[in-house]
């Protein structure tokens, strides 16, 4: 009997063993934590090369922004991840959350480069715009016309429109956009809930996938959405006339930033990686793959391209962003107001 | 087979150990999230919340509704499909249950995918309602209760014909023709002779349609969206969007104690029946 469970408990023993990977730790690593978009092309532009360059590993982390910040929370005593790219917003959250470190930019050759807007998003020397997008309405140039958010409203237009959920990273800056339209611009986004909430019924979806949009759009489900300039291009390739709009009250956005984790054991090799990602070579790089729009003003692109993306120094300065401290502390309610008035 | 019980639980212990340590132990992590008290101790607030909230109460109640009709649903389908297919030679018998089958080896993204083109304003159903005069202008049925419905008896309905396929087959041959014989009309040959013998088949078949509606994820996010919210996409929400992990654990244990719920509601219907007829 005794035999029978110490044979039984060995084997367990050797299960768990075997499932545990013996820790190899021949050469530097860095980790980072990074959007799980187009993750060939960055291993082919930036993170592959990167290795070459400073004969370490590179262990990328993916996930939404909100998984990733759960995690470094968790991990806050012990951090896993050196470097991370989040929105504006969330670094702003990370910082008071206490997890990041300030940027020592001296250290970065790239800064110089960058557009003004980029250089310290939030103003506090803890991030580093990368990229950023505008986000304006995609529309059926033959069924529609948009010269301002508010039409997306009309009577004659609601019931062919997708509007992003609140929930979603385009969904507040559209809603700005409408209480702008509104004239009733207040930080708390009640005017233009209300408004969207009085023509939920209409209204097709309140998507939380842009991906799922352009199926919709090919099917004349819908005519219109908000969308952010970075899932343009496949719009263009549909059989149907589809414009950008440039509404009367302007575009809005968002811009992605980078972030050094407090007490992150590689900081050196996590500045020479930022530093890396903002050259103007891995920049222009992933321009021309449509990736991500270049915060580095020195990157130069053909019109066919800079069409495709948000692209120079005017685009970037018009763009109407949600400050990241206003996003934050109202985060909450825009929820709350939002299943108040249209999640019902 | 074995000599003594210590060795056959010895032998089940590795298992046993296995599914406690990595199944059991963090589904009681994340669950007891829901009772405990900000200040320590435990409480139900979170479940009290949940509730007083109009939004939740509206999710949860058209889950509830959305999985007791789509149960409701399968079983009338299902039963008049069983008793078509139990009716067949043999080797059709086999081709057709395969038939019915196959759709579960396909992929719910897949298939719910194409209810989207299906269910569309230019779709079939709304260019068929057109065409037979039926409706003007299209009907919008996607992003509705309506299409997570469709979707979710698709998904489902298998599971319920494959259930009462097998009650049925164990069901004497003879039963239905000495009913009829004794002057049951269909109605009474159904409920009085059908439906307790093959009452096994209903409770198996209820439960894994009910809780696999409450529980299916793709085909609510899919069809309904968020503006269509039902307690699993709402969970979703709360993870990965308001990265509420209190209120996802409170919606996560409400659908276990609906899964358990719904299973034991079912057998005491098929046992209150039994009761009835045993004194005769």
């Amino acid at each position: 009997m005794n035999k029978v469970i110490l044979a039984s408990g060995a084997a367990l023993m050797l299960t768990m063993g075997a499932a545990q990977t013996p820790a190899l730790a021949q050469e530097k690593t860095l980790t980072i934590s990074v959007y799980a978009l187009a993750q060939d092309e960055y291993k082919q532009i930036v993170y592959e090369p990167f290795q070459k360059i400073c004969g370490c590993k590179l262990v990328v982390e993916t996930g939404n922004s909100v998984e990733r910040l759960a995690k470094m929370e968790a991990n806050k005593a012990n951090p896993v991840v050196d470097m991370a790219v989040v929105s504006m917003a969330d670094a702003l959250a990370a910082s008071r959350a206490g997890l990041i470190d300030k940027i020592d930019t001296s250290k970065l050759s790239s800064f110089g480069k960058l557009y003004d807007v980029a250089k310290d998003p939030n103003k506090d020397g803890m991030s580093v715009g990368y990229t950023f997008y505008a986000t304006s309405i995609a529309y059926r140039s033959d069924k529609m016309k948009i010269d301002s958010w508010a039409d997306l409203l009309k009577p004659e237009y609601a019931s062919h429109v997708a509007w992003p959920n609140v929930t979603t990273n385009q969904g507040p800056p559209a809603l700005y956009m409408l209480g702008l339209a509104l004239a009733k611009d207040t930080a708390d986004l009640k005017a233009p809930i209300e408004a969207v909430g009085a023509k939920k019924a209409e209204i097709v979806t309140f998507y939380e996938k842009s991906s799922q949009l352009v199926q919709l759009m090919q099917q004349e489900e819908i005519w219109a959405a908000p969308i952010g300039r970075f899932t343009w291009a496949p719009f263009t390739k549909l059989a149907f006339p589809i414009a950008w709009a440039t509404p009367k009250e302007g575009q809005t956005g968002g811009m992605n930033v980078m972030i050094l984790t407090k007490g992150a054991k590689n900081q050196e090799l996590a500045l020479q990686f930022m530093d890396f990602w903002l050259s103007t070579e891995v920049q222009t790089k992933l321009a021309e793959k449509l990736i991500d729009s270049p915060a580095n003003k020195d990157v130069k692109l053909p019109e066919a391209i800079a069409n495709n993306l948000t692209y120079g120094e005017e685009t970037a300065k018009s763009l109407k962003l949600i400050p990241s401290a206003v996003a934050l502390d109202n985060r909450a309610g825009w929820i709350k107001t939002w299943n108040e008035k249209v999640g019902q | 087979m074995f000599q003594n019980r210590a060795e056959a639980l010895a032998l089940a212990l590795p298992a046993a150990i296995f599914a406690a340590t990595v199944f059991l132990v963090p589904v009681v992590i994340l669950l007891s999230d829901g009772f405990r008290a900000p200040a320590g101790g435990w409480t139900i607030s979170a479940y009290t919340d949940f509730f007083s909230n109009p939004l939740n109460q509206a999710v949860f109640l058209r889950t509830l509704r959305l999985g007791a009709l789509v149960t409701i649903a399968s079983a009338v389908i299902g039963y008049a499909a069983a008793f078509a297919i139990v009716s067949l030679e043999p080797g059709a018998k086999g081709k057709v249950t395969g038939l019915v089958v196959l759709p579960l080896m396909i992929s719910p993204v897949a298939r719910t995918y194409a209810w989207i083109v299906i269910l569309g304003r230019t779709g079939i159903v709304n260019q068929a309602f057109q065409a037979l005069g039926i409706t003007e202008a299209p009907l919008r049925i996607l992003f509705s209760e309506t299409a997570i419905f469709i979707g979710l008896l698709q998904l489902f309905l298998p599971l319920m014909i494959i259930s009462l396929i097998s009650a049925l087959e164990n069901m004497p041959k003879d039963a239905i023709p000495a009913a009829r014989v004794l002057g049951a009309n269909w109605f009474q040959v159904f409920w009085k002779v059908v439906l307790p013998l093959t009452k096994e088949g209903l409770v198996i078949g209820g439960t894994l349609v009910f809780t696999g509606s409450l529980t299916a994820y793709i085909t609510p996010a899919i069809l309904g969206g968020s503006k269509v919210l039902m307690l699993e996409t709402l969970l979703y929400q709360q993870v990965a969007v308001s990265n509420n992990f209190v209120a996802a654990s409170v919606i996560a244990f409400i659908l276990i104690v609906m899964s358990f719920a719904a299973n034991i509601l079912l057998k005491r219907v098929a046992t209150a029946r039994n009761k009835q007829r045993s004194p005769q």
